[in-house]
């Protein structure tokens, strides 16, 4: 590895014969084919997600609306009331917030499930589906179970705590708590996803490692700090960042459970773009929001993209 | 979603129509709203064309009933589908919401919508205004035994945008009270008739609330309200026309609200939902089972929910939301026709839609079945509607009818009716003050009107 060889310079002749031509010609032919069948994927992705998005930021420069009224460009404007709309910072801080207290659950929880399924419980098919089974649920069938658990007075929730001679909880309806309910619903429905990632990445990990450290005298809590939790760091990475994405783009469950109240408490970011563009037709504002919070989003996962590079 | 009936119309011939007339803004149009529509909704929402040419009597409806509301529309469809003369019609059932309106807005904003769609009354002026409706010929309704003397001006006067009349009422369905015929009895409010007696003052029904509560050993009046979007709104709307002010909502703002009526009502509602004769912490699942479950002698919701009580058991009473302050008030909407913008309508398709709407609104003593009051008065008159019990107990709230404020953001399902609601039921949960509510309802109301209209 001491010589280098100058880009462009000739080259030492190879010791092997050059070779030949058909199979030079063989890649070209290939990734024309290749092409061909990429074609179908490439039109429906710029049809369908290409397109809108330049379509988007194009009706986010104009008072465009769902109404028969003429559009006109307007510049900046939307961009200006967006960043001086209360709404729009209240609901930025509810989707941050949620994704705060959603996330860390989402990643610990799972990383503690799929442990313990590897650990090599009795029964492991049950626990797996166990976990993983609400997520196969949709975002109505929960939303609707956890709207009869939350049931202010017939619910699962203040019934149990009304049998510990505790208080009633305003579980949707008091503002301080709604959001950390949303949060609970998030938690058991899909935390069974990144329960999967893990108990895969746990499965694929080399036994030697552990094997050694075990000669060596390590206990299961040093083994499980030192070595097998280092070793899903990539897998820990990934699951945060998905999480994290997620989280940002919660919207349905909250929109079925609480229409973001009580009083705003728990509007999500994209519900306020629904309402303002769908309900509100003003497609040229919402459009606005969104690619604000487009950017942050993209702000977001570079940041997590260098923060985990840096610990790799 | 679009029900699978309405795939039966002809081929669409107007898409070879379409090319010379598409101008860059249509096609925008077409191109954003229409794709939207069609991944939510399949792909005969958006754009898709009416039938035409060669199926002239094929009519295309929309409309937002479903379970028994649906059953029922079902049999006027099919009543007014029999005969020489009978209608063909494709109807589309869609989920009602926000996400209908949406859906009604982006097919009129198409220019080729279906040719008759339902609308909440209280709508109309996010509609009519933004050209997204066309008007009814009031000659040609007429012409088929339709006129505007035929229904109750508190609700005609609606159904006009700048004086032209752009929807034809099916029913009003107010805002009721059911009880407990036997609870009512036992806590002495009757009338010699064994209908409810008039209230006539909060104290009144505060005193009829705890009477009730002592009949029932549980609740007096029950009101779900938890999480709602409607239901407080509804609830203050109605109290507060009893007082006789205004809440209007001009273009540009402010609100004009009289705040010392609006602090009185929510003080009452404050005290009548006290948590102790009557709970204060109901979702409105949780007040129709309580109901059902007699653990309530009264309880406040739309007459829609009739078929659903009376399912129940209950020796069922029915009468308009009662009068406690100066002045008999109903909160009320109204299911009425409309005709979507079409940008080229054919004549003899909107004869047929007119003639349409008038059969329909005929046929509404089937509609009665499912508590709403019919808005066609000759109904009302027949023998047969006098004896539906206890439908007919409630008619009189047709006169008395309050709706939203008309503005382009209120109405059924909007977000004005949701921003309504939070502020009341923190009142009601006891987080808040009555005058805190109504100051922070005058707040959202201000802020959406200083919104741009983008109807306008």
């Amino acid at each position: 590895m001491t010589t280098t060889v100058p880009a462009g310079a000739a080259a030492p002749a190879p010791p092997e014969p050059s070779p030949p031509a058909p199979p030079r010609r063989r890649p070209a032919r290939g990734a024309g084919n290749g092409g061909l069948f990429v074609l179908p994927f490439l039109t429906l992705f710029g049809l369908f997600l290409v397109w809108p998005v330049v379509q988007g930021l194009w009706m986010s420069l104009t008072d465009a609306s769902l109404t028969l009224r003429e559009t006109r460009f307007v510049g900046f404007a939307n961009y200006a009331e967006a960043f001086g709309d209360p709404d729009v910072w209240s609901s930025l801080g509810n989707t941050f917030f949620f994704t705060a207290i959603s996330s860390v659950p989402l990643v610990l929880i799972a990383l503690a499930m799929a442990l313990l399924v590897h650990s090599g419980l009795a029964g492991q098919w049950v626990w797996r589906l166990a976990y993983f089974a609400p997520y196969l649920l949709p975002v109505t069938v929960v939303t609707l179970i956890w709207t009869w658990l939350y049931q202010p007075d017939l619910g699962f929730g203040n019934q149990l705590l009304g049998a510990l001679g505790m208080e009633p909880v305003g579980w949707l309806s008091d503002e301080s708590v709604a959001m950390w309910s949303v949060a609970a619903l998030t938690v058991w429905w899909t935390v069974g996803f990144n329960f999967l990632l893990y108990l895969a990445a746990l499965q694929s990990l080399p036994a030697t490692y552990d094997e050694a450290a075990a000669l060596d005298g390590a206990g299961a809590w040093r083994r499980l700090w030192s070595v097998t939790l280092p070793q899903l760091r990539r897998t820990t990475a990934l699951v945060a960042m998905l999480q994290v994405l997620a989280s940002l783009k919660v919207f349905d469950q909250i929109y079925i459970l609480t229409k973001g109240g009580p009083n705003g408490s728990t509007r999500p970011i994209l519900e306020y773009v629904y309402d303002v563009g769908f309900t509100g037709y003003r497609l040229g504002y919402a459009s606005a929001v969104s690619y604000v919070f487009f950017a942050i989003v993209i702000v977001v996962s570079v940041a997590q993209l260098r923060l985990f590079r840096q610990e790799d | 979603m679009g029900s699978a009936s309405s795939f039966r119309g002809s081929p669409r011939p107007r898409a070879a129509a379409w090319a010379p007339g598409v101008s860059r803004r249509r096609l925008l149009r077409c191109g954003t709203a229409g794709a939207a529509s069609v991944l939510a909704a399949g792909p005969l929402t958006g754009c898709a064309s009416p039938a035409r040419a060669g199926e002239p009597s094929s009519l295309s409806v929309w409309d937002l009933f479903q379970g028994g509301d649906g059953l029922l529309m079902d049999e006027m469809i099919a009543a007014v589908s029999r005969g020489p003369d009978g209608f063909d019609v494709e109807r589309t059932i869609l989920d009602w919401g926000p996400s209908y309106y949406t859906k009604l807005a982006m097919s009129a904003a198409g220019g080729r919508a279906s040719d008759v769609a339902v609308l909440h009354l209280s709508r109309l002026a996010g509609y009519a205004p933004g050209g997204l409706l066309d008007p009814f010929d009031l000659d040609l309704l007429a012409e088929f035994g339709v006129t505007e003397r035929d229904f109750a001006p508190a609700v005609w006067q609606r159904t006009r945008h700048r004086g032209t009349v752009y929807a034809i009422p099916l029913d009003v369905h107010p805002f009721i009270v059911f009880y407990d015929r036997g609870a009512a009895d036992r806590a002495g409010l009757l009338d010699a008739g064994g209908e409810l007696a008039p209230m006539g003052s909060p104290e009144a029904f505060l005193d009829a609330g705890r009477a009730l509560a002592g009949a029932t050993g549980h609740a007096g009046v029950l009101f779900g309200h938890v999480t709602d979007t409607a239901q407080s709104w509804r609830q203050f709307a109605a109290l507060y026309a009893q007082t006789g002010a205004a809440f209007t909502l001009p273009d540009g703002g402010p609100p004009q609200i009289d705040t010392d009526a609006a602090v009185e009502v929510v003080t009452f509602m404050q005290r009548l939902f006290d948590g102790r004769t009557n709970p204060n912490n109901l979702d409105y699942n949780g007040a129709m089972a309580a109901f059902m479950d007699g653990r309530g002698g009264m309880v406040m919701l739309g007459e829609w929910e009739l078929p659903t009580l009376r399912a129940s058991g209950i020796d069922l009473g029915a009468a308009p939301f009662p009068q406690v302050f100066g002045r008999p008030a109903v909160y009320t909407d109204s299911h009425s026709f409309v005709l979507p913008h079409q940008d080229d309508p054919d004549p003899a398709r909107r004869r047929e839609a007119h003639r349409y709407v008038a059969r329909i609104v005929k046929e509404s003593l089937t509609w009665a079945g499912a508590g709403h009051i019919p808005a066609y008065r000759p109904v009302l008159d027949r023998p047969e509607y006098r004896a539906l019990a206890p439908q007919s107990s409630y008619a009189a709230a047709g006169e008395a009818a309050v709706l939203d404020p008309p503005n382009w953001f209120a109405g059924a399902g909007s977000n004005f009716q949701n921003r309504m609601c939070q502020p009341l039921q923190s009142a009601l949960l006891g987080n808040t003050s009555a005058e805190k509510a109504v100051r922070q309802m005058i707040r959202e109301a201000d802020s959406l009107l200083r919104r741009p209209n983008p109807v306008a």
